[in-house]
């Protein structure tokens, strides 16, 4: 149970997916201009990563390597997550137009995310349990929302900064969050493994 | 000519599009990294918009992002065998950013915008545009973090010896800063 | 319905081409990849006990144990691969014991993703020269000071994490060796 909890602290603060692994920076960079659609992709991202580690994990353990075709890897991991974005989306379309408002136009842009994709090959060479995997997918989620939101509260009030022409947009972004990173550097010594 | 240059300059996939940033600010800790990893996406990108521009006509309108990942997949699988095989130091130090191919959205972007709808030659062309235009942006980002982060280039030394390096160079942080600055240097060039 | 024929079709078939595809360059590859890892492990051992001039596996605890004799072929130590849990993900350290279990006569970090310039140095020399001759017992401690007794080294600066993974990989794995081998 400890192990568990940590493993939460540490992929939420120390080995953020984003700020340490560079993962799913395109949305990061493009969705984190408002803090409400920052919210929106963060939670359908955490969503979908939570199921596609789980479901990658069944899958790589089960099939992939019980038959030993761990070259199709790569292939069968983008097929589930693209297949697992398009079933999400069907099924909250149905069962839910509130929840499906407030996502949907986020899921679609997910399969091109490559936080999910890295999660679920960062669960592979880390070895993780499928417990551990399933927490992992959803610290790593969550750890993605914590710093989109951030940065989209930042980048709310850097509208009304006076900044030079050439660092305005895309560039100011990338020195925020550099120095956002060097900031979640010093949760480093916070779990020792 | 115009479409050479396009991916070189104009439309630079890196400073102007800022597409593929996630391996663009993984790997560049060193410059023989950021060579690498071009290469890589070079073969990915020509490959992958050569099958997609010959299969375009036969590939139904509603699956053809799915068969599009499929054969960007296969491609990556390959190069991800044949540096484990034959580079395999390389394959180390890229490590799960070799397989993150898959998801580069310069590949899936090219092949959707281009590639679909051109004929095979000037995929190609364009594809070896955009490759080669990637890889002199990761070469430039990562030369300036191996020269500033451990004082050397290629892992040979150019930094005076008394040269302490800056570690924070070679941190995420180091990359993100670095990166806004060279964004923020090619818009002021744009404007001239 | 001619549609979805067509689709289910043009799926089908492309992957089963990708996958045929990916099976032929994986099984050309399969031997070399093998071989890789292998000549690496090998390599280490050579560089770590010059002197070994024949090598005979054993199985220890469920992992391999390397026996290694001189040209007398007198026994001089041991050689075994350790792996564990570092600070961004598996680290693999090729190591040579003594034949008295007791001192290190070297070790080699053949595999880690720990972060450049900081927990990836300790593939450095700087740092696995620390091992040369390092007493194992009592169990190996890594200090953020210098060290001033037999069986200590020094941290790397801003890598704690990674250097104490060095030593908790080494102290668990020699352990099972000395409890099998005694």
């Amino acid at each position: 149970m400890t192990n568990l909890v940590l493993l939460f602290i540490s992929t939420v603060l120390i080995n953020n997916l984003v700020l340490v692994n560079f993962l799913g920076i395109c949305p990061f960079l493009g969705v984190s201009g408002k803090l409400e659609s920052a919210f929106g992709m963060g939670a359908a991202v955490t969503f979908v990563m939570t199921l596609a580690t789980t479901l990658s994990w069944l899958i790589y353990h089960l099939v992939l390597d019980k038959f030993d075709i761990l070259f199709l890897q790569y292939v069968v991991f983008i097929l589930v997550i693209a297949s697992l974005v398009q079933i999400v989306e069907m099924f909250v379309r149905k069962f839910s137009p509130a929840l499906y408002q407030a996502l949907g136009i986020y899921l679609p842009l997910i399969t091109t995310n490559c936080a999910i994709l890295g999660a679920a090959l960062f669960m592979v060479s880390k070895n993780y349990g499928f417990l551990e995997s399933v927490i992992f997918g959803f610290s790593g989620g969550v750890g993605f929302s914590l710093v989109l939101m951030i940065m989209a509260g930042i980048r709310e009030e850097l509208k009304f900064a006076d900044i030079p022409k050439a660092f305005q947009g895309a560039a100011l972004t990338l020195i925020t969050a550099g120095l956002l990173a060097l900031i979640f550097v010093g949760f480093s010594g916070l779990v020792s493994a | 000519m115009n479409k050479i240059i396009k991916g070189l300059w104009a439309e630079h996939p890196i400073f102007r599009q800022l597409l593929g940033m996630c391996p663009t600010l993984a790997v560049t800790t060193t410059a023989v990294n950021g060579i690498s990893m071009g290469c890589a996406v070079i073969f990915v990108l020509t490959f992958s918009s050569l099958v997609v521009s010959l299969i375009k006509k036969i590939v139904p309108n509603q699956v053809r992002i799915a068969v599009y990942t499929v054969i960007i997949a296969t491609f990556v699988t390959v190069v991800d065998i044949v540096f484990k095989a034959y580079f395999p130091a390389i394959s180390k130090s890229l490590g799960p950013y070799i397989p993150l191919i898959v998801v580069n959205c310069i590949i899936l972007g090219r092949c959707e915008a281009f590639a679909s709808k051109h004929d095979v030659k000037s995929s190609l062309i364009d594809a070896l545009s955009m490759g080669l235009g990637f890889t002199w942006g990761l070469l430039v980002l990562s030369s300036i973090r191996e020269v500033l982060g451990f004082g050397t280039i290629f892992g040979l030394t150019v930094m005076p010896k008394g040269y302490d390096p800056l570690v924070v160079m070679i941190l995420p942080a180091g990359a993100f800063i670095t990166l806004g600055f060279l964004v923020a240097i090619m818009a002021k060039l744009e404007k001239r | 319905m001619k549609d979805i024929t067509r689709i289910i079709v043009v799926l089908t078939l492309t992957c089963v081409v990708c996958a045929l595809f990916l099976a032929l360059v994986s099984s050309v590859t399969a031997e070399r990849i093998k071989d890789n890892a292998t000549k690496n492990n090998n390599d280490a051992i050579t560089a770590l006990a010059p002197l070994a001039q024949r090598v005979e596996k054993t199985v220890v605890d469920s992992q391999t144990l390397y026996k290694l004799f001189d040209r007398q072929e007198n026994l001089i130590g041991y050689a075994f691969l350790a792996q564990g849990q570092g600070y961004a993900g598996t680290i693999k350290i090729v190591a040579v014991l003594d034949s008295g279990l007791s001192t290190l006569e070297g070790i080699k970090v053949v595999e880690s993703v720990e972060t450049p310039g900081l927990g990836g140095r300790i593939v450095e020399s700087f740092f696995d020269s620390q091992f040369k001759g390092l007493s194992v017992l009592p169990a190996i401690i890594a200090l953020k000071d210098n060290p001033s007794k037999k069986n200590e080294i020094k941290t790397i600066t801003g890598a704690t994490i990674s250097s104490r993974s060095v030593v908790a990989i080494l102290n668990k794995r020699i352990e099972t060796i000395r409890k099998a081998l005694q």
